[in-house]
């Protein structure tokens, strides 16, 4: 099956009693948009952290392009082609906006970054561009909105030339205007091929995004679908109004 | 380029000439405390190397400078290690400390990988502490035990020979870190202090700029530490695993601004004056409570160090100079 980029077989992770996320599986396929759905504590970042990384699962695999990745560290899954935007933005604070979205094209390599080989600031401004960040360049984070900090991490997670990017909640805390403006902008993405796993629980920006849905609940699989039949799922509706 | 770097030509052309003097009278005593101040200059770039630019703050410094002092002493002092009485000459023992310290630099990557924040510094404390405790009671017929290792060789005699050798240590210590802390190196480092994670989410092996950063940072300490035990011509445990040495180069680093290296140099010297010329004024340890007291406030006003103040002068006087060409004030 060459049309899987990701693929999640079987992930299981336990803090202490608690199951987080419990035998999950899902996939994605090349070209797609894959909306993750599940009321407030579900497991959705946890899954997030599991596939970049930044937590160890304590069983199940995970398979980039045909490679077992589960073992990699992070970095490592960021140079395959998997990028993420954090729920909380993360940037750094003591940089402007330009030198933060560079950091993520500095090469992984001492003499590497010696010689200077980043990206060279018209380009790193150019993909600031291209997610609205032009007024706010040379702006430091504190001077931001929520609003521009979510782009600022958009850019940075576009700036390692992903294959795939995770989103998360990368709609919560913004005006509707800039919903539609991060809607558009992730769809144009989306025609150049770039695939996305999106979490939200604006559904209503949401729906327009992805082509698929799967939904977690107290870190299992629920149901999976398109849009549409997935909100009129009796066994999703149950697990958001209870 | 020159234009940019007038300052410094001038400060190092200063620095140069500055014996020519003594002959006219200028006192030996402060070409001394100038050797005392390029080595803990030396000794403060070190540390904001591996704890100013990564945020791994290390209270162990003196480990490394100490086990490269510790190694030289060993193997050059007159009465030899016993049986046989082997003394080897300096050009070895010198490169085997600093190798020494290469090696205790490693030994700190190791809990790095593993604790942050203050449990780092808990453990790079620890490992000054054991190798103290080591040194005094394993086998105290080699190393000398509580009283140390007395006589050494010196490299150079005389201050000033030894002012222009520790000078251009110093230096060479300065534009090499310097170099790296203005590449993309450096940048990196900075954004390790600021969110490990997020650099590691950049696609970039923090493991790797950490390991080079404290090799770096071994290194020159090192390089310290084995030219420093010599011009002392002497090294025991009490004053190599001083808390006050210690508190000597973190203070340096801070007053001087952390993650700047040039910063550090300066507050190398800074401290090392303002401790001597405070000497007829406050007895005995009341001198370090000056020091805390200077180490606190410009962490709570100024964290950025008297390199932050060099930097806002330096703007309010562009400014200036901008508002008169603007507006004719």
């Amino acid at each position: 099956m060459a049309t899987k980029l990701i693929e999640i077989k079987g992930l299981t992770k336990k803090f202490g009693g608690l199951v987080a996320v419990n035998d999950f599986s899902f996939h994605v396929e090349k070209g797609e948009a894959l909306g993750l759905m599940g009321p407030n504590g579900s497991g959705k970042t946890t899954v997030f952290n599991l596939v970049m990384g930044d937590l160890k699962p304590d069983s199940g695999e995970i398979i980039f392009e045909g490679k077992d990745i589960t073992n990699y560290p992070t970095y490592q899954r960021v140079k395959a082609g998997i990028a993420r935007t954090y729920q909380v933005p993360r940037p750094f604070q003591e940089l402007p906006v330009i030198e933060d979205i560079q950091m993520s094209t500095i090469p992984d390599s001492i003499m590497g970054s010696f010689r200077g080989r980043a990206m060279p600031l018209e380009k790193v401004a150019k993909i600031g561009e291209d997610v609205g960040l032009k007024e706010h360049l040379s702006m430091y984070p504190r001077e931001l909105t929520m609003g521009d900090l979510r782009r600022v991490e958009l850019a940075k997670a576009l700036a390692t030339n992903p294959k795939i990017v995770l989103l998360d909640e990368i709609f919560a805390g913004l005006t509707v205007a800039e919903i539609g403006e991060l809607d558009t902008l992730l769809q144009q993405r989306r025609k150049k091929g770039l695939n996305f796993i999106v979490v939200s629980h604006d559904l209503k920006a949401l729906a327009p995004l992805v082509d698929r849905v799967v939904v977690i609940h107290f870190g299992e699989f629920i149901a999976e679908g398109p849009f549409d039949k997935i909100v009129n799922d009796e066994r999703v509706k149950a697990a958001y109004f209870g | 380029m020159i234009r940019r770097l007038r300052w410094w030509l001038i400060a190092i052309a200063v620095m140069c000439v500055l014996p020519l003097f003594v002959p006219l009278g200028f006192p030996v005593s402060v070409i001394r405390l100038l050797v005392m101040g390029s080595y803990l200059a030396i000794f403060a770039m070190s540390w904001d190397m591996m704890s100013g630019h990564t945020g791994y703050i290390s209270f162990g410094h003196p480990f490394l400078i100490g086990l490269a002092g510790y190694v030289t002493a060993f193997l050059s002092h007159q009465e030899g290690f016993q049986p046989p009485h082997i003394v080897l000459p300096l050009a070895v023992t010198l490169p085997l400390g600093v190798a020494a310290a290469v090696g205790g630099g490693m030994l700190f990557f190791f809990p790095s990988m593993r604790v942050r924040g203050p449990y780092f510094a808990l453990v790079s404390l620890a490992f000054m502490e054991i190798l103290h405790r080591l040194i005094i009671a394993v086998r105290p017929e080699f190393t000398g035990g509580d009283r140390g290792l007395p006589n050494l060789p010196s490299v150079v005699m005389g201050a000033i020979p030894n002012y222009y050798l520790s000078l251009g240590l110093m230096f060479a210590t300065a534009i090499g870190l310097w170099y790296v802390s203005r590449s993309n190196v450096g940048n990196v480092l900075k954004a390790i202090r600021m969110d490990e994670d997020v650099v590691e989410a950049s696609g970039i092996s923090t493991y790797r700029f950490k390991r080079f950063a404290f090799l770096l940072s071994a290194v020159t300490a090192g390089l310290g530490g084995v030219f420093y035990t010599h011009y002392l011509a002497s090294i025991n445990p009490r004053r190599a695993f001083s808390a006050i040495l210690l508190l000597d180069i973190i203070i340096s680093a801070v007053i001087g601004g952390m993650g700047t290296i040039v910063g550090p140099m300066f507050g190398g010297y800074f401290l090392t004056f303002i401790l001597e010329y405070l000497r007829p004024y406050l007895f005995g340890q009341w001198r370090l409570l000056a020091y805390a007291l200077v180490a606190i406030f410009m962490v709570i006003y100024k964290p950025k160090g008297f390199y932050g103040i060099a930097q806002d002068v330096a703007s309010w006087f562009q400014t200036r100079k901008r508002r008169s060409a603007q507006y004719g004030y």
